[in-house]
């Protein structure tokens, strides 16, 4: 190697360095990653106590990551090497046949289990109405036959047959309805949710159990909302070469209002008005929260008509199914447990809830460690 | 800091050598010193004063030895140097090996010593080595007693080799130290084994972490013996790729600093027996034992029953230096065995046969060790080798083992033949335009792709932390 040619390798690394350190510096920094739907880490302003106790390095690394230029594009390029050297996962999620990314659902800590049921069963021991109870298998049960061959796979229906044993409510299964259905879409391919054919089908569930008549999918037309969701599986995988879900909605929404309350900074009320479909959500990436405007600690769906009022304790999944139950009740109450911290037995006394459904997905119930405030 | 990091390659590494080429030659230590304070102060803000303490002990002592020397008191200087060594053993035990002892003592009911819960400074098994060689080389007459404390300190703490190694002896980088030569042929030749390191530690090490990952965390009910084997032969290759990479990358900036450091790794995975599987894994810890515990000891020329006894104590020492776990005391002890039964009459029974099977025993015994290396509690490791031997708790093999095989075949494939010298015999074969043409073509690849992952990276862990 001739001593040019050894300046030129050298020029070429220092290059190499020299300009991402240029590019990072000079990019602005953006708050929030559409993709990622996360906030992105800041630049942070170093303290004596975070310099000596090494905070200010740990999160100033988290930033230089966080904002490094063409971060997505970086992403995307990792994952689609993965799949070049013949791994089918990336990030915890498999690659799964049909287009469909599904994420790792491991073995539950059996602990955290046992107790998430026996908060559930204080919560039927402290009210007086009828609590019911299920849970939501998701793609990597219904859908096991998409994942890659032998893909490690914990048992979520083992985990149905423990919750259905153990607990006081009553309990109904979603299992059969949605295995019945496998072969429509009734889950997303690039997100964690049911789609609102398959909350339909946990709805009939959820009907046959308290004694309704479902309402016939027939008697609804189907609405096309949005062909270009990408969801949340679809972000960690950095997974880029699958086709977009499409959303759909059956229910309309006329007559009906939605209110979610809150408080503001100074602890006082708020109320802010929210819509069954909130369209402007198709604009942006996080398209799923379209469905009641996503996550709130308290909603009231008001639906215009005679009947009794009904309490879902619930996560996410049933932003898309409250919308069937509007059909059977006047006023349907939503309480996201990671947000609402005041007593449920209380707030049923207060406003004359007629009936209870717990409803979670199964792998948010067994990692969930906000149940606890169910019992109080 | 660790190399392989966003925030070391795209801003610490160049700011260091823009700054270090502007500076004119008599000031570069004063300001690699500043950065290697710097450097280490960001992992261990507090610890940065153990270090303080370090330079300026270490560097006393050589003084004291020096004119204790020149003085004719050889008493004085001996004292000196026992002193030093008791010293960075102190620091030594202090941070690394206190707690392992008080929970040993207090688990057969000798509760005396109290739990102080230190967490171990980053890099404090390298450098206390380090600085302990350095006095006794000065005593030995091997190396010249440092006088500018600006220039020891930029030994002691020199950033491509503080919290890694290789373990560099003062006697071989004094000289360095005090002048060396910087030239774009040593920078160019750096940069292609910091590369090579590079993606050996992002692109081998830490996929292949992954799968022993999957298997070091499972329940022996599920273990299948497929499954144990997979696991070790990630980890076998992790731990290399994890290694001899970050030692490449130190050799790599090394040489952009203009320093030349010992080669630490020379394909240990070829060797034909354990005796020269040591020869080659991790060479700068074994020569420092051989030159500070071994030959003082009395080294081979002993007894035969001595030079048993003198391996036991050198490999206990190696293999509780890996980490104050009984488990590492465990693998420095089957090695000693190994290495006494190969003294004893194995090898001479290894040379008669083919070569293939002389890899394989090799490389089955390696395997073997890295399960009790990897694996700290006992229950644990006794499920897992059982589980290697046949005895498994979830049979001979099952679906999940097909399926990490399938997935990790290739990474698998392209670290076995990464572990021989066959890519760097080919890559001299070729002839000087095709290199020349393909070489920035594979710093750039390599660099790409390497930050790739580390961008995407929530999986990087780096095993020698805790060395």
């Amino acid at each position: 190697m001739t001593k040019r040619y050894c300046i030129f390798i050298t020029a070429l690394f220092c290059a190499f360095l020299g300009l991402f350190l240029a590019a990072n510096t000079l990019s602005p920094d953006r708050d929030f990653s559409q993709l990622e739907n996360r906030a992105l880490q800041q630049l942070p302003a170093p303290s004596v106590k975070t310099l000596v106790s090494g905070a200010f390095m740990s999160d100033f690394e988290t930033y230089v990551n966080d904002q490094f230029v063409l971060r997505d594009g970086w992403i995307a390029l990792k994952s689609a090497t993965e799949l070049a050297l013949g791994k089918q996962e990336n990030n915890g999620v498999y690659f799964g046949k049909q287009d469909t990314l599904i994420t790792h659902f491991q073995a539950p800590d059996a602990g955290k289990v046992t107790n998430n049921l026996s908060y559930v069963n204080k919560f039927v021991e402290n009210v007086d109405i009828p609590v019911y109870f299920s849970l939501i298998p998701t793609q990597a049960c219904i859908w096991a036959d998409r994942l890659p061959e032998g893909a490690p796979n914990a048992s979520q229906t083992d985990l149905l047959t423990q919750a259905q044993a153990a607990t006081q409510a009553n309990w109904y299964d979603t299992y059969p309805s949605l295995w019945a259905h496998r072969d429509e879409d009734i889950f997303y391919r690039t997100d964690h949710h049911w789609t609102s054919l398959g909350a339909y089908y946990g709805y009939t569930a959820l009907a046959d159990a308290m004694g309704l008549e479902p309402v016939p999918l027939s008697e609804y037309a189907k609405t096309t909302v949005s062909t270009a969701f990408y969801g949340t599986v679809f972000s960690s995988s950095g997974v880029r070469w699958v086709r977009p879900d499409v959303i759909d909605t059956y229910v309309p929404d006329d007559g009906i209002s939605v209110t979610s309350y809150t408080y503001d900074k100074n602890g006082n009320p708020v109320e802010e008005p929210r819509q069954l479909y909130d369209k402007s959500f198709l604009a942006v990436k996080d398209k799923y929260a379209m469905f009641l405007g996503g996550q709130q600690s308290l909603g009231v769906i008001r639906t215009g008509r005679e009947g009794p009022k009904l309490l879902l304790i619930r996560d996410s999944y049933t932003d898309s199914l409250a919308p069937f139950l509007t059909a059977h009740y006047s006023e349907i109450h939503l309480i996201d447990l990671r947000y609402y911290k005041l007593s449920v037995a209380d707030y049923i006394k207060q406003n004359g809830i007629d009936a209870a459904v717990v409803l979670y997905s199964v792998p948010n119930f067994v990692t969930d460690s906000n149940l606890v405030w169910l019992g109080r | 800091m660790v190399f392989s990091s966003p925030y070391f390659l795209f801003l610490y590494l160049p700011i260091v050598l823009l700054v270090y080429y502007l500076t004119p030659l008599k000031a570069r230590n004063a300001v690699l010193l500043v950065f290697n304070l710097i450097f280490y102060a960001w992992g261990e803000p507090v610890y940065i004063l153990i270090m303080f303490a370090s330079i300026a002990i270490d560097y006393t002592h050589g003084m004291l030895v020096e004119r204790c020397k020149r003085r004719g008191n050889d008493r004085a200087a001996r004292r000196a140097v026992a002193s030093s060594v008791i010293f960075n053993l102190a620091l030594l035990f202090f941070f690394k090996y206190w707690a392992f002892v008080a929970g040993s003592l207090a688990a057969i009911g000798l509760p005396f010593m109290p739990r102080l819960g230190l967490s171990l400074p980053i890099g404090i098994s390298f450098y206390t080595f380090q600085t302990m060689s350095y006095t006794i080389d000065v005593y030995r007459g091997d190396a010249g007693v440092q006088k500018n404390l600006i220039n020891f300190g930029t030994f002691v703490t020199l950033f491509p080799q503080l919290i890694a190694g290789p373990i560099i002896k003062y006697k071989d980088l004094g000289d360095q130290i005090d002048h060396r030569p910087h030239s774009p042929e040593q920078f160019a030749s750096g940069v292609q084994v910091f590369v090579v390191g590079l993606a050996k530690k992002v692109l081998l090490a830490n996929n292949l972490g992954l799968l022993w990952d999957a298997y070091k965390a499972l329940p022996a009910a599920e273990l299948t013996t497929a499954g144990a084997w997979l696991g070790v032969a990630a980890f076998t290759f992790q731990l290399y790729f994890d290694f001899s990479g970050y030692s490449d990358m130190a050799v790599g900036l090394g040489r952009m600093l203009g320093f030349e450091f010992m080669r630490n790794f020379n394909y240990p995975y070829i060797s034909r027996s354990i005796t020269e599987f040591w020869r080659r894994w991790h060479i700068s810890l074994g020569t420092w034992f051989r030159e500070y515990l071994y030959i003082p000891l009395g080294g081979n020329r002993v007894s035969t029953p001595r030079l048993f006894f003198n391996l036991l104590v050198v490999w206990a020492a190696t293999g509780i230096w890996h980490g104050a776990s009984w488990n590492f005391l465990l693998w420095g002890l089957y090695f000693a065995a190994l290495l006494i039964l190969e003294k004893a009459f194995l090898l001479k029974l290894l040379d008669k046969l083919p070569a293939l099977l002389r890899h394989l025993y090799t490389l089955f015994l390696v395997a073997v060790s890295w399960a009790i290396f990897a694996v700290e509690d006992f229950s644990q490791l006794g499920a897992y080798l059982k589980a290697m031997f046949g005895l498994a708790g979830g049979g001979l093999t099952d679906a999940a083992a097909w399926y990490y095989f399938r997935s990790f075949l290739p990474v698998l494939l392209i670290s076995a033949v990464a572990s021989t010298p066959l890519a760097a015999r080919l890559w001299r074969r070729l002839p000087e335009r095709s290199m020349r043409l393909l070489l920035p073509v594979l710093l750039l690849a390599g660099l790409v792709f390497s930050t790739a992952y580390l961008v995407d990276a929530t999986y990087n862990p780096f095993l020698y932390f805790r060395f």
